[in-house]
C-alpha cells in the first residue's frame, strides 16, 4: 500500500445560489485522511457536514451550486471532474451509505438484483458470478441465510437488515473509502451497536477508510481515531478523538459535549445548554459564527474570524480567539 | 419514594390489540404500572416494543382492548363522549415530530389558546394574558412571535410551543412521546431543562417515553423497560441503570453509546432482532435472544418479583443486584 | 430520530422568497376571469346589441366598427352572442361545481376523518359512480330528460362531478387527518366539528380551491361538448359551445363565427387553470417544510 494519503481536501467550498443570496453550506474546509483510518465528522444540523460529505465525492446538484477548492480521492481530483469521470470512481474508490435505508433501496426490486447491478455494470461480471458474489457480500455483512434473502424485497426486511443490505451494495466494488452519513440514526440502540461493530470489522478486513458523519457524539467516541467538529460550514476543531474529547480548546466542542445526556449521569442531572439557535447560513456574522452563542466571546470574536491553529498535541487544531486553557482534564466529569 | 403515597395514574393489565389483515397483533400485552404524583416515569424500549402505543392508549388515542387506566380515581378506559373529552384535559401529550404537531396554518397564539377555546374557558384580555404567560414560560417571545404562523419555526421552537399548548389546561399528567428525539443535541438539552423547570413550577407528573437511554435516565425518577409489549423491568432510575436485573436491560445498557472514548467497549452485543409481535414466543418473550434461557422460560411466563425496594423484574433468573459498583454500566461476564 | 438537515431547509427557504407575490400574470388572469363574470352578469345592462337581433344588411360580415366581431349567417352580432353565451357557459360551470362541492366536499372530509364503515361504504358507492364514464352518463341522461333547460344541465353535470370532488377532497383530508396536530386537538378536547373546521379545512382549502377552478374549466368544456352534440341549451339562446357547433357548417364562409367563441372559451379555461395551479403552489406549505 502506498504512503500517499487516501483523501486530501483543500479549501473546499460549496455555495448554493438561492433567491436570497449565496448560501455557503461549506465555507472552506481542509483536511486529509490516511488509509485504513476512521474519521468522524460531527456537527449539528446546519453545520454543513452532510453537504461536505457529498461534495467530497462530487455528489451535488448540477445547477445553482458552485464548488471551489479541491478534493482528491486516491489521486483523482473530484472538483471540476465530469459526471462520467466521477462515475468511474464512485463505487470503486468511494461509496456512500445514507441515513435512510428505505429510501436508498429500490422497494420494487429484489435485494439480490440491486447488488448484482453494481457488480455486472461496474465490474463486468457475468450473471452467475455476480450472484455468487452478491450472496458472498450478504454473508459478509451478516445477513442470515443469504441464499434466501437474495430474493427478498427491501420491504420484507427490518431496518437493521436493510442497512446491512445498503452496506453490502456500497462494498460491492471494494471501495477504498466508505462515506457513512448518519448510518445508524434511525435504528434502535442494540441494532446501532451491531451496525457500528460491523463497519469497524469490515474496515479492518477490507483495508478501507471510513468517514462517519453524525450528530451523535456517542457514535464517534469509541469508533474513530480522529474527529472533525463542524459549525456553520467550517471546521472549528479537529484532532485525535481522545484529544478532542478530553483536551478540547474550542468552547463549542465543550458545549456540545456537555449538552449531550450521558448514561453515567445521575438522574435529574442538569444539562449544560448552548443558548440561542444554530446560525442562519444566509447571514453569517463577519467574525466567529459561534460568537453570538459563546460565553467567552469578545469584540474580536465578533469582528474577525479565527483560523485553525495548532494546539499542543500533534494534529490537534482549533479555531478560536479565546481558547479554553490547555488540558482541561475533568471537564467531562 | 414511599409506598404510602397514592399513585396519580394506576395502569392495570393494559392491552392493545390491533387487527390487520386477519391477524391480531398484540402491541401492548398486559402492562401494569403506577405513576406517583410529582414523579417522572421513564419508559424505554426499542422500536416496536409498544412504548408509544402504551402512551397513546393512556390518552385513548388508540383504544385499549382491555385493562384499566385510573387517573386520579377515575377509570379513563371506560369513559366516552364529553366526559372523556373533559377527562383528557387532565393529561396531555407531546408528540415526537415537532413540526407535524402544530397546524401550519394557524397563528402561534391561537395554537396555544386552542385548549382554552375548546372549552370556552376564557375570552378577551384574560385569554391573551394566559397565552402571553405560557409563551414567555417556554421561552418564546409572545410579542414578537405570537402572530407568526407555526410553519415559520424550527423544530426546537415548535416543541416549545407544543409544551405551552399542553400546559394551557393545567394538566396533572404530561405524556412525552419521544419529544426530543428529532432535535439537535444542543436544542435537546434546552428542551429537557425547560421540561424540568416547568415540571417543578406546574407540579407536573411525567411519563417520558423515549428510546434514548441517556435522555431517559437524565429526566426520570423511575424507569420501566419494555420488550415486545411487556414491561420486563421497572425500578428507580439510578439503581436500575447501575445494576440491571433483567438480561435484556443489561444488553440494552451495554449497547448504549456513551459520548466518552474511555467508556468500556462491550464485546457482547445482543444478536438478532425482536420477534414479530404477531407471533410472540411462549413464556418469557425475551427467551429467544436470552443467553440464560432454559425450558422453564419457554413454559412459564415470569411474573414481576421484587429484587430490591421498588425494583421489580419479570425474569426467572434475574441478575444479582450489586449496588455501588465503580463502573455503572459494566457487564458481568 | 431522523433530523432534517437544516442546510437543506435553509436552501429551500432561501430559494423561495418570503412573501413572494403571486405574479403579474396571475393578476392578469384574475382580471380576465373577473371581466368575463362581470359581462356574463350584466350582459343585458351593458351596451350590447341584442344577441337575437338580425341585421339583414350584414350577413356573415367580417369584423367592422358596427359589428366588432362580425356577424353570423343570420346577421346576429357575434360580440353580443359571445357575451351572452358566457352566461350559459359560466353558470353551468359554477352551478355544477356548487352542487359537486356542496355534496362531495363535506362527504369527502367526513369520510376521511371518520374512516371505518362510513368511509368504506361511501367510498365504494362513489367508486361505482366513477366507474360509469361521466360524459356518456351525462349524454344519456340529457337525451331522455327533455325539454332541456339550464337548470337540468347544471344538475346532471353537478351530480356527475360529486364522486370526482369526493375523491380529491377525501385524499387531501386523509393526508392531513393523520397529522399529530389533529390528534393533539382531539386530546385537548376539541369536538369533531371544531377539528374539521379549524384544523382540517384550512389545510385542504388550497387544494380544494385549485380543484374547484380547474373543475369549473372542465365543466365549461363539457358544456361545449354537449352543445356540440346538440344536448345543451336549445337555439336561439347562445352558449360558447353551441356557437362553435353552429359555426362548423359555414366555417369556410365565415371563420369569425368559430374564432371568437373559441378564443373566449380558450382564454377562460387557460386563466382558470393557471390561477388554480398558482394558488396550489403558492399556499403549499409542504414544499418549504419538507
Amino acid at each position: 500500500m502506498s504512503d500517499e494519503k487516501l483523501l486530501v481536501v483543500t479549501d473546499l467550498k460549496t455555495t448554493f445560489d438561492t433567491a436570497n443570496g449565496p448560501l455557503p453550506a461549506v465555507g472552506g474546509v481542509s483536511f486529509d485522511l490516511e488509509r485504513n483510518e476512521t474519521l468522524g465528522i460531527v456537527g449539528e444540523s446546519g453545520s454543513g457536514k452532510t453537504v461536505l460529505s457529498r461534495t467530497i465525492m462530487g455528489l451535488q446538484p448540477r445547477t445553482k451550486v458552485s464548488v471551489t477548492g479541491s478534493s482528491v480521492i486516491d489521486g483523482f481530483e473530484v472538483v471540476g471532474a465530469s459526471e462520467n469521470d466521477k462515475r468511474k470512481i464512485w463505487g470503486t474508490e468511494v461509496a456512500m451509505i445514507f441515513q435512510d435505508p428505505m429510501t436508498s433501496l429500490n422497494p420494487v426490486m429484489r435485494i439480490g438484483k440491486q447488488i448484482d447491478e453494481a457488480l455486472r455494470v461496474r465490474l463486468g461480471m457475468d450473471k452467475a458470478a455476480a450472484k455468487a458474489r452478491a450472496i458472498e457480500l450478504l454473508e459478509l455483512v451478516g445477513i442470515p441465510s443469504p441464499q434466501e434473502r437474495y430474493n427478498a424485497y427491501p420491504g420484507m426486511l427490518s431496518g437493521g437488515m436493510r442497512q446491512r443490505v445498503v452496506i453490502a451494495i456500497a462494498l460491492a466494488c471494494s471501495p477504498k473509502l466508505l462515506m457513512a452519513d448518519e448510518p445508524t440514526t434511525g435504528l434502535d440502540v442494540t441494532i446501532q451497536a451491531q451496525i457500528l461493530n460491523l463497519l469497524d470489522e469490515l474496515k479492518d478486513r477490507l483495508k478501507m477508510s471510513v468517514i462517519l458523519v453524525t450528530h451523535d457524539l456517542g457514535v464517534v467516541a469509541t469508533r474513530t481515531s480522529r474527529i472533525i467538529v463542524m459549525y456553520a460550514g467550517r471546521i472549528v476543531e479537529t484532532g485525535n478523538t481522545r484529544d478532542v474529547f478530553y483536551h478540547h480548546r474550542m468552547p463549542y466542542t465543550k458545549a456540545l459535549l456537555e449538552s449531550s445526556p450521558k448514561v453515567s449521569n445521575h438522574s435529574h442531572t442538569r444539562l449544560v445548554t448552548i443558548p440561542g439557535r444554530p446560525p442562519n447560513l444566509l447571514s453569517l456574522p463577519d467574525g466567529c459564527a459561534f460568537a453570538p452563542r459563546c460565553s467567552y466571546a469578545t469584540d474580536q470574536c465578533h469582528l474577525v474570524r479565527p483560523e485553525l491553529e495548532p494546539s499542543t498535541e500533534p494534529g490537534h487544531t482549533f479555531a478560536c480567539w479565546n481558547p479554553l486553557p490547555i488540558n482541561v482534564e475533568g471537564a467531562l466529569a | 419514594m414511599s409506598d404510602v403515597r397514592q399513585p396519580l395514574l394506576k395502569v392495570r393489565d393494559l392491552e392493545v390489540t390491533f387487527h390487520a389483515h386477519g391477524h391480531a397483533v398484540s402491541a401492548v400485552a398486559g402492562v401494569s404500572f403506577d405513576i406517583f404524583e410529582g414523579e417522572t416515569l421513564g419508559l424505554v424500549g426499542e422500536s416496536g416494543c409498544g412504548k408509544s402505543t402504551t402512551g397513546k392508549a393512556l390518552m385513548r388515542i388508540v383504544e385499549p382492548s382491555s385493562g384499566t387506566i385510573e387517573l386520579d380515581g377515575t377509570n379513563v378506559a371506560t369513559l366516552s363522549g364529553k366526559v372523556l373529552r373533559a377527562a383528557r384535559t387532565k393529561m396531555q401529550m407531546i408528540f415526537q415530530d415537532p413540526i407535524s404537531s402544530l397546524n401550519p396554518r394557524r397563528r402561534v397564539k391561537d395554537i396555544v389558546a386552542e385548549p382554552l377555546d375548546c372549552w370556552n374557558k376564557v375570552q378577551g384580555d384574560e385569554r391573551a394574558t394566559i397565552v402571553h404567560d405560557l409563551l414567555s414560560k417556554v421561552g418564546i417571545d409572545p410579542v414578537v412571535y405570537g402572530d407568526r404562523y407555526a410553519r415559520q419555526f424550527s423544530g426546537g421552537q415548535c416543541q416549545r410551543i407544543s409544551i405551552a399548548r399542553s400546559l394551557a389546561m393545567r394538566p396533572k399528567l404530561l405524556i412525552c412521546d419521544e419529544m426530543v428525539s428529532a432535535l439537535d443535541v444542543s436544542v435537546q438539552a434546552q428542551i429537557l431543562n425547560l421540561l424540568e423547570d416547568l415540571k417543578a413550577e406546574y407540579g407536573l407528573t411525567l411519563l417520558f417515553i423515549a428510546h434514548d437511554l441517556a435522555v431517559v435516565k437524565n429526566v426520570s425518577d423511575r424507569v420501566a423497560v419494555m420488550y415486545l409489549g411487556k414491561i420486563c423491568e421497572i425500578g428507580p432510575a439510578d439503581t436500575l441503570y447501575e445494576s440491571p436485573a433483567h438480561p435484556y436491560t443489561e444488553f440494552l445498557l451495554g449497547a448504549a453509546l456513551e459520548a466518552d472514548p474511555d467508556s468500556p467497549m462491550h464485546s457482547q452485543t445482543l444478536e438478532g432482532e425482536p420477534p414479530s409481535p404477531m407471533n410472540p414466543p411462549s413464556g418469557c418473550r425475551f427467551r429467544t435472544r436470552c443467553p440464560k434461557a432454559t425450558q422453564k422460560c419457554a413454559d412459564e411466563e415470569p411474573l414481576p418479583q421484587e429484587v430490591a425496594p421498588n425494583h421489580l423484574v419479570s425474569c426467572h433468573y434475574p441478575l444479582t443486584i450489586t449496588h455501588k459498583t465503580p463502573t455503572p454500566t459494566a457487564v458481568d461476564g | 430520530m431522523s433530523s432534517v438537515d437544516l442546510v437543506e431547509v435553509q436552501i429551500l427557504e432561501g430559494s423561495r422568497k418570503r412573501g413572494e407575490p403571486l405574479g403579474v400574470l396571475f393578476w392578469i388572469c384574475v382580471g380576465w376571469i373577473a371581466l368575463n363574470v362581470f359581462i356574463a352578469i350584466f350582459a343585458n345592462v351593458l351596451p350590447f346589441q341584442s344577441p337575437l337581433n338580425q341585421d339583414f344588411t350584414a350577413l356573415n360580415a367580417a369584423p367592422s366598427l358596427h359589428h366588432l366581431f362580425g356577424t353570423d349567417d343570420l346577421g346576429r352580432d357575434i360580440l353580443s352572442r359571445v357575451a351572452y353565451g358566457s352566461r350559459v357557459s359560466i353558470s353551468v360551470g359554477v352551478g355544477a361545481m356548487i352542487i359537486g362541492f356542496g355534496v362531495g366536499a363535506p362527504l369527502g372530509m367526513l369520510a376521511a376523518y371518520r374512516r371505518g364503515r362510513f368511509d368504506a361504504i361511501l367510498t365504494t358507492v362513489m367508486y361505482v359512480m366513477l366507474a360509469f364514464p361521466a360524459i356518456i352518463a351525462t349524454i344519456a341522461v340529457l337525451s331522455f330528460w327533455t325539454p332541456r333547460s339550464l337548470v337540468k344541465i347544471i344538475i346532471v353535470i353537478g351530480v356527475a362531478s360529486i364522486p370526482l370532488v369526493y375523491r380529491v377532497i377525501r385524499t387531501a383530508t386523509l393526508s392531513v387527518a393523520t397529522k399529530d396536530y389533529v390528534i393533539a386537538a382531539k386530546v385537548q378536547g376539541a369536538t369533531d366539528r371544531r377539528i374539521l373546521m379549524k384544523e382540517l379545512l384550512p389545510n385542504i382549502a388550497p387544494i380544494g380551491i385549485s380543484f374547484l377552478l380547474i373543475g369549473i374549466a372542465t365543466v365549461v368544456t363539457l358544456e361545449g361538448a354537449l352543445a356540440f352534440l346538440g344536448l345543451s341549451v336549445t337555439a336561439p339562446t347562445p352558449s360558447w359551445g353551441n356557437m362553435i357547433n353552429e359555426a362548423r357548417t359555414i366555417l369556410q364562409i365565415n371563420p369569425w363565427l368559430v374564432i371568437f367563441p373559441s378564443l373566449a372559451l380558450c382564454l377562460f379555461l387557460l386563466c382558470l387553470n393557471f390561477i388554480g395551479d398558482r394558488i396550489r403552489t403558492h399556499f403549499d406549505v409542504t414544499e418549504v417544510k419538507l
